[in-house]
């Protein structure tokens, strides 16, 4: 049975709040290990390589910041602070890979949300995949143009234009024609949408939820006390 | 017998994109009354999407510039706040770009049916039956649980024409809406334009598809650089050069039409097609 879909944002909130509270530098990357170990026994190996991507640049950063560079404040806080980022981008990429827009507009519309709060969301969590997709459009019709874009790190670089230009036009004019896509379908305006099928909260979805606050309070409790 | 009452009427539109040198639109005026195809030919930048983007009120508001005249559909203004609020889910404007008019929230194709209907509130008990029957109407029942991302542009696009048969909307504009169709898909969006316009509904349908159009239109308005060039029955404008200078006349039911006309007129004229099976058996055979 699918989770709520409010549980994953729940459980992406106390990682968030755990990365921040626990102590550095184990505590963090304890969290990444086990955020990490989640997304792979669910078969999620795709949510851990896009983390590490995502949080790589970073990493490297991070590590000339304070290993490398004179006055950093050493190897533990550069490992520290990626873990956090790491633990996050990982759990947040799994968020994104599974979530429902419908079941989470149905969520939304049982408890009571407007619906332009409820698209906010939606579009936010959306345009990710739909930039992934749309870049992925763009590099194989510019291939099929003679582009190359594998090779070198120069060749690389010099196909970072031909397809980041026509993504950043492409996906501006798809905000226009996807708003007109979704206003003729009669979407905004005011008036509660009705929900298809109003999910259900399940006794894994209180556990979860109960898990992540108790978790959440009793890492802040340990550290203040 | 009252004369129907215009379902679309437009008075002196005028329109400008920022930044053009010229109007899109040029002092359009004319009425679809209820019931009504109405046929928008027009070479590519004469002006028809812009129309019809301007009718359903997504223009100027969502693509830039600046409108004059009026417009008035099923009596709102769609360029006012209250016009578009009362027009909701009531304009049925469907692109050949179906990609884009997915609303990407639907995670099956029966939700994505649903999704205009839930926006307006209507009982579940009313969308369920409503979203069988339009999937029914544009063939597409068997794909009812399918994710509308995977399926091919085609279906996509019976998807969208789907999504806002569902409403029953006593306006559609189609702006090209077939080309991204197979021939099957093509024979149900003419069977879906006739079908509403028999409910009452205004179908403005601007298509470059002349030899279609000829047969489903009721009237072909022939715009030129935004302003209304002929306005008349598809095949009185098929039947004269006027088609030609204008691209309808590039069609096969256009070449007919026109070697028909010259021929009935003494004049001698070959055309490409025959105009007839015996002709055919002697040109083909």
């Amino acid at each position: 049975m699918k989770l709520h879909p409010f549980t994953p944002f729940a459980l992406v909130l106390a990682v968030a709040a755990l990365a921040f509270i626990l102590p550095a530098p184990s505590g963090p990357a304890a969290l990444y290990a086990a955020v990490a170990a989640t997304a792979l026994a669910r078969g999620m190996r795709g949510a851990v390589v896009a983390g590490a991507v995502v949080s790589l640049p970073l990493w490297v950063f991070l590590v000339l910041l304070h290993a490398i560079l004179p006055g950093g404040e050493g190897a533990a806080a550069a490992l520290a602070q990626g873990a956090r980022l790491g633990a996050v981008a990982t759990a947040s990429v799994m968020l994104i890979r599974t979530f429902d827009p419908s079941r989470f507009l149905d969520a939304a519309s049982a408890g009571g949300w407007s619906l332009g709060a409820a698209f906010l969301i939606v579009s936010t969590m959306q345009a990710a995949p739909r930039l992934r997709l749309r870049a992925g459009s763009i590099l194989e019709a510019q291939r099929a143009r003679g582009l190359v874009a594998g090779g070198s790190p120069v060749a690389r670089l010099k196909a970072l234009v031909p397809v980041t230009l026509p993504l950043a036009l492409g996906t501006l004019a798809e905000v226009d024609e996807r708003a007109m896509a979704l206003e003729i379908r009669a979407f905004g305006g005011g008036g509660r949408r009705t929900p298809l099928e109003i999910p259900a909260m399940s006794a894994r979805d209180r556990l979860l939820r109960w898990g992540a606050v108790l978790a959440v309070s009793a890492a802040a409790g340990w550290r203040l006390l | 017998m009252e004369a129907p009452l215009s379902a679309v009427v437009l008075d002196g539109l005028t329109f400008q994109y920022a930044g053009a040198p010229g109007n899109a639109l040029d002092d359009v005026s004319f009425a679809v009354p209820a019931g009504e195809i109405c046929w928008l030919y027009g070479r590519p930048g004469a002006g028809t999407s812009t129309l019809l983007l301007a009718a359903a009120g997504l223009a100027p508001r969502l693509t830039g510039g600046t409108v004059r005249g009026a417009v008035t559909v099923t009596g709102q203004d769609p360029q006012t706040d209250d016009g578009r609020k009362a027009l909701r889910g009531r304009v049925a404007h469907a692109t050949s770009a179906p990609d884009l008019q997915l609303s990407g929230i639907g995670a099956t194709v029966g939700e994505e049916v649903a999704f205009a209907p839930a926006n307006l509130s209507w009982p579940i008990e009313r969308i369920r039956p409503a979203v069988e029957a339009a999937l029914a109407r544009l063939g597409i029942a068997h794909l009812a649980a399918r994710q509308p991302a995977a399926l091919s542009g085609g279906e996509k696009q019976r998807v969208v024409l789907a999504s806002l048969a569902v409403l029953e909307p006593p306006v559609w504009l189609l702006d090209d809406a077939g080309s991204a169709l197979d021939a099957e898909g093509r024979r149900i969006l003419a069977a879906l334009i006739r079908a509403e316009a028999a409910r009452g509904a205004a179908v403005l349908v601007a298509s470059e598809d002349a030899d279609a159009m000829a047969e489903l239109a009721h009237r072909v308005i022939l715009l030129d650089r935004g302003r209304v060039a002929w306005d008349g029955s598809p095949h009185a404008l098929l039947s004269q050069e006027l088609a030609w200078e204008h691209g309808p006349g590039s069609t096969a039911i256009a070449e007919i039409a026109r070697a028909a006309w010259l021929r009935a007129a003494g004049q001698k004229f070959a055309p490409a097609w025959p105009l007839d099976p015996d002709e055919a058996a002697a040109r083909w055979s």
